[in-house]
């Protein structure tokens, strides 16, 4: 089956192919075919111009994630017909959140920073007489984000770095989990401070890109929640604005069973930063939309919730 | 075709900030006869944060939640999006290990809370709409088809994604808003920002950030011509909206973009009135837009 290639070209080094421009490639596509065989086909058969990233072509290397119809795909894992089939079209492009080199290919220094600064090694400070004996549930806790070949998926369809370049992203969160969530680390505390710093794991706006594009299962958000909880309730590391808005959180879901977001919103910000929100709460109040937490009922049988919250308090403190 | 009746889950935000979209809904749901069942005991499902303070307390309390929709013998529908996608991952862990469904059986015994049998669905009103109710029978009770209206569907982030834990439309080439709004007899407007994020989550955590990509999304969806924006859910509403301001002054051009909650396009189809639905609550006002 013939299909029509749309692929992104760009070479910011010639004067008339600095700007990106789409080129068209008619490919003979068989069943099972993917989107690198069909580049490669186009280099060797058509146009040996186009330039694009590939090595191992199993998934493994992490070098030729690209956009395919709009969204970050591995090219060696996806399969040509069935995503054609669904949505009547193949383009390509290179990933989004990274600056352009040539075509498809892009700077991954950005991406190689970030990783740097999660130091992605394991620091233990000391070692047992007999060495370490990692038990079972231990392992598994990192497993999913040991997984991760560093093709760039999560950066590129992360909305957070698409608006701040210097989020940390949720690749180096995965690698940071893998080495927070180790038995053996033994800087577990400086690491999580570190990450809770402007620009951090709280900068996360949750919006679940990262697990979704992942090729290898890593679920970043997953690692980008357990460092949080790892922050508040391993090392107690409270004083910032995102730890502030979800223990505020978990209090009034004990206090009255929901969200009482006028004292979410205080305690989260503080007093002098809330004092900043009284001619928004003005014009909310104007529209009946300021919710007034001194009148907010909780939920029937709240005595429920809060001996939940007992058993989890008391295992805590154990 | 059996009556429709729902464990009714509004959320935190639809019983405060955003009191419009569950008094919509009531409504809407009541001219469909779609019954609603209040669940006056349920709790919050955490907005997200709950897991990242103690994520077997959030199974916990969402097991409660779903306790009482299966004590109820009904499925849950919600009218948030954020509820949803925190309602279904948790019911996905529950449903898919047996162990850890007992654990926190154990857990919510102890605190006298009846058993999850690990049965019950959860929908969003979007999803009843289309597939419980259908769209074909929902275009028969439009009495004032919306012709006039150009509407950008904003989806946002959890009411597609993760899809694996919410099995309902195309993540990357959703339909379903874009067949209510044509069921209703409006015209869908097309724009790359309607899957994208509005930012809610850091708000108060990063607001440069937040305000940088609310303003982002009504800019698209202004630019590829739309006259209002309707969304799933209320958080993005609460960006879309109540922050259009900040949005306007990030952006340094006047928005003026109505955002409707999904139940209020449906009601002005039905023939309710602006005041029934709650319109007058919206920071950003629809009055010019509605005939």
């Amino acid at each position: 089956m013939k299909i029509k290639f749309k692929i992104t070209r760009c070479d910011p080094f010639s004067l008339e192919k600095c700007e990106p421009y789409w080129q068209a490639y008619s490919v003979d596509v068989e069943e099972g075919m993917t989107v690198l065989e069909a580049l490669l086909k186009i280099s060797e058969e058509d146009d040996p111009t186009l330039s694009f990233r590939r090595s191992c072509r199993s998934a493994i290397c992490g070098s030729c994630a690209v956009t395919v119809n709009g969204f970050p795909k591995l090219a060696c894992s996806t399969q040509i017909l069935p995503l054609y089939k669904k949505e009547g079209e193949m383009t390509v492009g290179p990933i989004s959140n990274h600056r352009v080199i040539k075509d498809l290919i892009v700077d991954f220094t950005p991406f190689w920073d970030k990783m740097a600064k999660v130091l992605p090694y394991l620091t233990p400070t000391h070692e047992p007489d007999k060495g370490w004996v990692i038990k079972k549930e231990d392992a598994n806790i990192i497993d999913r984000a040991q997984k991760c070949i560093m093709c760039g998926c999560c950066n590129a369809a992360c909305s957070s770095l698409e608006i701040d370049p210097n989020f940390i992203a949720p690749a180096a969160c995965a690698k940071a989990w893998r080495f927070v969530g180790d038995v053996r680390e033994g800087n577990r505390k400086k690491r999580l401070e570190r990450l809770s710093e402007e620009h951090g794991i709280w900068d996360c706006v949750r919006c679940v890109n990262c697990t979704q594009y992942c090729p290898k299962d890593v679920s970043p958000l997953e690692a980008i929640e357990r460092l949080r909880s790892k922050a508040i309730l391993g090392e107690n590391i409270t004083d910032n604005p995102g730890a502030r808005h979800v223990v505020s959180l978990v209090d009034s879901v004990k206090r009255v069973g929901r969200l009482d977001e006028a004292a979410m919103t205080f305690r989260t910000l503080g007093f002098l930063r809330s004092l900043g929100m009284i001619p928004f709460g003005i014009k909310m109040e104007i529209h009946g939309k300021m919710p007034h937490p001194l009148i907010f009922p909780a939920i029937e049988k709240i005595k429920e919730v809060k001996e939940i919250y007992d058993v989890f308090e008391k295992k805590k403190k154990e | 075709m059996a009556k429709l009746r729902y464990a009714y889950y509004p959320g935190c935000a639809s019983q405060e900030i955003t009191k419009e979209a569950n008094e919509a809904t009531r409504k809407v749901a009541g001219v469909l006869g779609i019954e609603l069942h209040d669940m006056p005991g349920a709790n919050c499902c955490g907005a997200g944060l709950l897991t990242d303070y103690n994520h077997e307390l959030m199974l916990a309390l969402n097991a409660r939640i779903f306790s009482q929709a299966d004590e109820m013998g009904m499925d849950i529908m919600t009218i948030c999006s954020t509820c949803l996608m925190v309602m279904s991952c948790a019911n996905r862990d529950l449903k898919k290990d047996p162990l850890l469904l007992e654990k926190i059986n154990g857990v919510m015994t102890g605190a006298g809370v009846r058993r999850y049998g690990g049965t019950i669905r959860v929908k969003q009103f979007l999803r009843v709409l289309k597939e419980d109710y259908g769209l074909e029978k929902l275009k028969k009770k439009v009495t004032r088809p919306l012709s006039w209206l150009k509407v950008a569907p904003f989806y946002g982030c959890h009411s597609l994604r993760p899809s694996e834990a919410l099995g309902f439309d195309d993540p990357e080439r959703p339909r379903s808003l874009e067949e209510l709004i044509r069921a209703l007899g409006a015209e869908a407007v097309e724009y790359g920002g309607k899957t994208k994020c509005c930012g809610f989550q850091v708000d108060l955590v990063a607001p440069d950030t937040a305000v940088e990509m609310t303003a982002k999304r009504i800019v698209d969806a202004k630019e590829k011509g739309a006259v209002c924006m309707v969304t799933p859910c209320p958080f993005c509403h609460i960006n879309l909206d109540n922050y259009q301001g900040m949005a306007e002054k990030k952006v340094v051009r006047k928005l003026n973009m109505p955002v409707f909650h999904l139940s209020q396009l449906v009601g002005l189809a039905l023939g309710m009135s602006p005041e029934e639905l709650g319109l007058s609550r919206h920071i950003v006002s629809a009055e010019k837009i509605l005939r």
